[in-house]
């Protein structure tokens, strides 16, 4: 029995406008989130190599300004091959190139970071609400279906934000602190433009897929199984088609002549043979690995992986492509397409992979459009 | 938002077709409603529940205009929810959480602020007497409790009209009455207007002052109850302090309709009597007449005669 019962009081507040109702359901979707412990462990999981990207910009910091105390890390990295002696001798030329690489490499491991994290989040999104039936709670209340689509969005963007654009803004600022130059704002600033647009491509291209997903069942559970199947399963096939178009490739080269090997002493005929067959086989080489980098520039493979097209997209938006090839022109001619190949990654048309998410991006709205109904209907 | 026409009806609808397929829901519903306390009856299938949405503006109408407190529902749907609490009929919740952040969540997304909105969810979760529960998930509350609880969250931000369909399905009768008394408590305490649909006679009767039968979508009968539960000028209720037996077979040879319900003998007197015949009778058989007075149709009557009409 309360002390002091009022009974009911009327309300003299006011109401918000509905511009910003759909922050409503982030808001507390996000509050009800971040009680499950083993949520609050990935996303401190996954800030693990933000922290490892603060650290790099930070040493690169150092390493521009010649400090005492990197100087003999990077003189070791330079003696042990790892390091360009050019890039150690003038670190600020390449500074948007190493900045570039670090913060893709960061990228890299935080998509999938994203996706675990994504999985642990957004099954309950929408089916939860379906098994309970609270529809007719929101749509009966001031707030129409692209707000609930909105808001629901709005939780995953804020948990993949939480491991992509936050850790990257707070090393971009670290990278900032460490270098002591103004110049790096105006050189590194559309990287972390890039970096924001990246992080929105992810949280809406995988929220919405998820999100799509999760209206599909009652049972968060399987649509966790399901998203982690599409993302497993897909890179899996993705790997193993990539597998078997190399060890096609490399039976191919199998085939070219071997290299002559000539005895001595030696006649001007076999002479002639010799250099005949030494060229054949540097032609031979030479067409292999055109061939691999044709290969690696058509390679429609990796489109099978959801990760891997989120990846490509990204890739063009940092622009990474573009700092191997500055990086490439350090190596000799004949070596910088190995270097690329190595290093660079898929190169097949980023606009490839673009489709792809567009594709689920359009089948998503439909899935949401046709599964989440307005009250507009029959029971 | 005041009436612009300075009115006091609590919503209008002219001529509101509603069709889903070759369903008619709504057929040309042309209805007007004053403030207070309001009760929707019908039986199943008879538009109640398009006709909230429609209130409500959660659907297209194909045909017909409208007005909710002074605002057109088809154009203002979102002012009108605003003003406008809602318990739905069926079971529904926000998942995964306790009774204080259910009914704080409903106000947030009616706009409140989150201080307000939390501050007020313990208010309501008092007076609906959930307060003991408030830390409870609201999965685990009983079928009553959730009632209470969709009652809460519909008036959290003080609604000038609640709409409340079918809130006693499936309760208890302690249960229903508590439901009850609030709802009673809201509409002629506190100064709200209530829409009250049921299929539960008595509840009606219990909590509204005024009611509306629909069937095949269009009204049947409207009106206020006490209204309509006429006076039969010629229809007495009569309770005697002997045996009504004899005195009903008396009144039988005289002309009049006789019947016994519980202990009430009800008589139709005819029309070129008057129910002076009543006492007359009585007089010679000597027997005491204890109770008399005009009958009253009641609201079931009034419910069956607008549903059986053609």
């Amino acid at each position: 029995m309360p002390i002091l019962d009022q009974g009911y009081q009327h309300w003299t507040g006011t109401l918000s406008g509905h511009a910003w109702r759909w922050l409503a359901i982030t808001r507390h979707g996000v509050r009800i989130g971040m009680k499950g412990r083993f949520l609050r462990i990935a996303i401190m999981v996954s800030w693990l190599p933000a922290i490892i990207l603060a650290l790099a910009l930070s040493m690169w910091g150092f390493v521009e300004r010649k400090s005492a105390y990197v100087m003999p890390v990077v003189d070791f990295l330079v003696e042990a091959g790892l390091l360009d002696r050019r890039v150690a001798a003038d670190p600020i030329y390449y500074r948007v190139d190493v900045w570039t690489i670090c913060y893709d490499n960061f990228f890299v491991t935080e998509l999938w970071l994203s996706m675990i994290l994504i999985a642990m989040v957004g099954p309950s999104l929408i089916s939860q609400d379906l098994r309970f039936n609270a529809l007719p709670l929101y749509f009966s209340r001031p707030l129409r279906r692209i707000d609930y689509f909105v808001g629901k969005l709005g939780i995953i963007a804020t948990f993949v934000g939480m491991v992509t654009v936050i850790p990257a803004l707070i090393a971009y600022v670290l990278g900032l602190l460490f270098s002591l130059d103004i110049t790096i704002v105006r050189d590194t600033f559309p990287l972390l433009l890039s970096c924001i647009a990246y992080g929105v491509v992810i949280s809406v291209s995988a929220g919405l897929f998820m999100l799509a997903l999760s209206s599909l069942s009652r049972n968060s559970r399987y649509i966790a199984l399901s998203w982690i199947v599409i993302c497993c399963v897909g890179f899996l096939v993705a790997f193993f088609l990539n597998e078997e178009d190399q060890s096609q490739r490399e039976r191919r080269r199998a085939r070219t002549p071997a290299r002559a090997v000539s005895v001595q002493p030696q006649s001007p005929e076999q002479a002639q043979k010799d250099r005949l067959a030494a060229e054949a086989y540097q032609k031979a080489l030479e067409d292999a690995q055109a061939e691999e980098v044709r290969a690696n520039k058509t390679n429609w493979r990796w489109l099978v992986s959801y990760a891997d097209n989120l990846t490509r997209v990204g890739q063009q938006l940092l622009g990474t492509e573009a700092c191997w090839e500055k990086l490439s022109e350090l190596r000799s001619p004949n070596d910088r397409e190995r270097f690329m190949l190595n290093h660079a990654g898929p190169r097949y048309p980023w606009y490839w992979s673009a489709a792809v998410l567009a594709g689920i991006f359009g089948l998503s709205v439909c899935i949401l459009n046709f599964r989440v109904k307005s009250l507009d209907r029959l029971r | 938002m005041p009436c612009p026409r300075g009115c006091c009806m609590l919503f209008q609808l002219e001529g509101v077709t509603k069709t889903y397929g070759h369903i008619t829901a709504l057929n040309n519903l042309s209805v007007s409603v004053p403030s207070g306390a309001i009760g929707l009856l019908g039986p199943n299938g008879s538009g109640k529940t398009t006709m909230i949405r429609t209130l409500l503006g959660l659907i297209s109408v194909d045909r017909g205009s409208g007005e909710v407190l002074g605002m057109d529902f088809r154009r203002r749907q979102l002012d009108i929810r605003r003003q406008v609490g809602f318990a739905p009929e069926d079971e529904c919740l926000f998942p995964r959480v306790v009774g204080v952040e259910f009914v704080s969540y409903a106000g947030e997304l009616v706009g409140m602020s989150s201080k307000d909105a939390m501050q007020r969810a313990h208010e309501v979760l008092d007076y609906v007497e959930l307060g003991e529960a408030r830390y409870r998930m609201v999965d685990t509350y009983s079928t009553g409790m959730k009632q209470r609880l969709k009652l809460a969250s519909a008036i959290v931000h003080d609604p000038k009209l609640l709409i409340l369909d079918e809130p006693t399905n499936g309760m208890d009768p302690a249960g229903r009455e508590e439901v009850l008394q609030l709802s009673r408590d809201l509409a002629h305490n506190k100064g709200m207007s209530l829409l009250f649909s049921s299929h539960l006679l008595p509840d009606v009767e219990a909590v509204c002052e005024y009611v509306v039968v629909l069937g095949a979508g269009k009204v049947l009968t409207q009106g206020n109850i006490q209204q309509l539960k006429q006076v039969h000028k010629q229809c007495f209720e009569v309770r005697l302090k002997a045996e009504m037996g004899p005195f009903a077979h008396r009144l039988a040879a005289l002309g009049c309709r006789t019947e016994m319900r519980d202990d009430v003998l009800l008589v139709q007197v005819p029309d070129e009597r008057s129910p002076q015949m009543l006492w007359e009778t009585a007089a010679q058989q000597r027997e005491q007449i204890r109770y008399l007075r005009p009958q009253r149709s009641t609201l079931e009557e009034v419910f069956l005669k607008a549903v059986e009409q053609p």
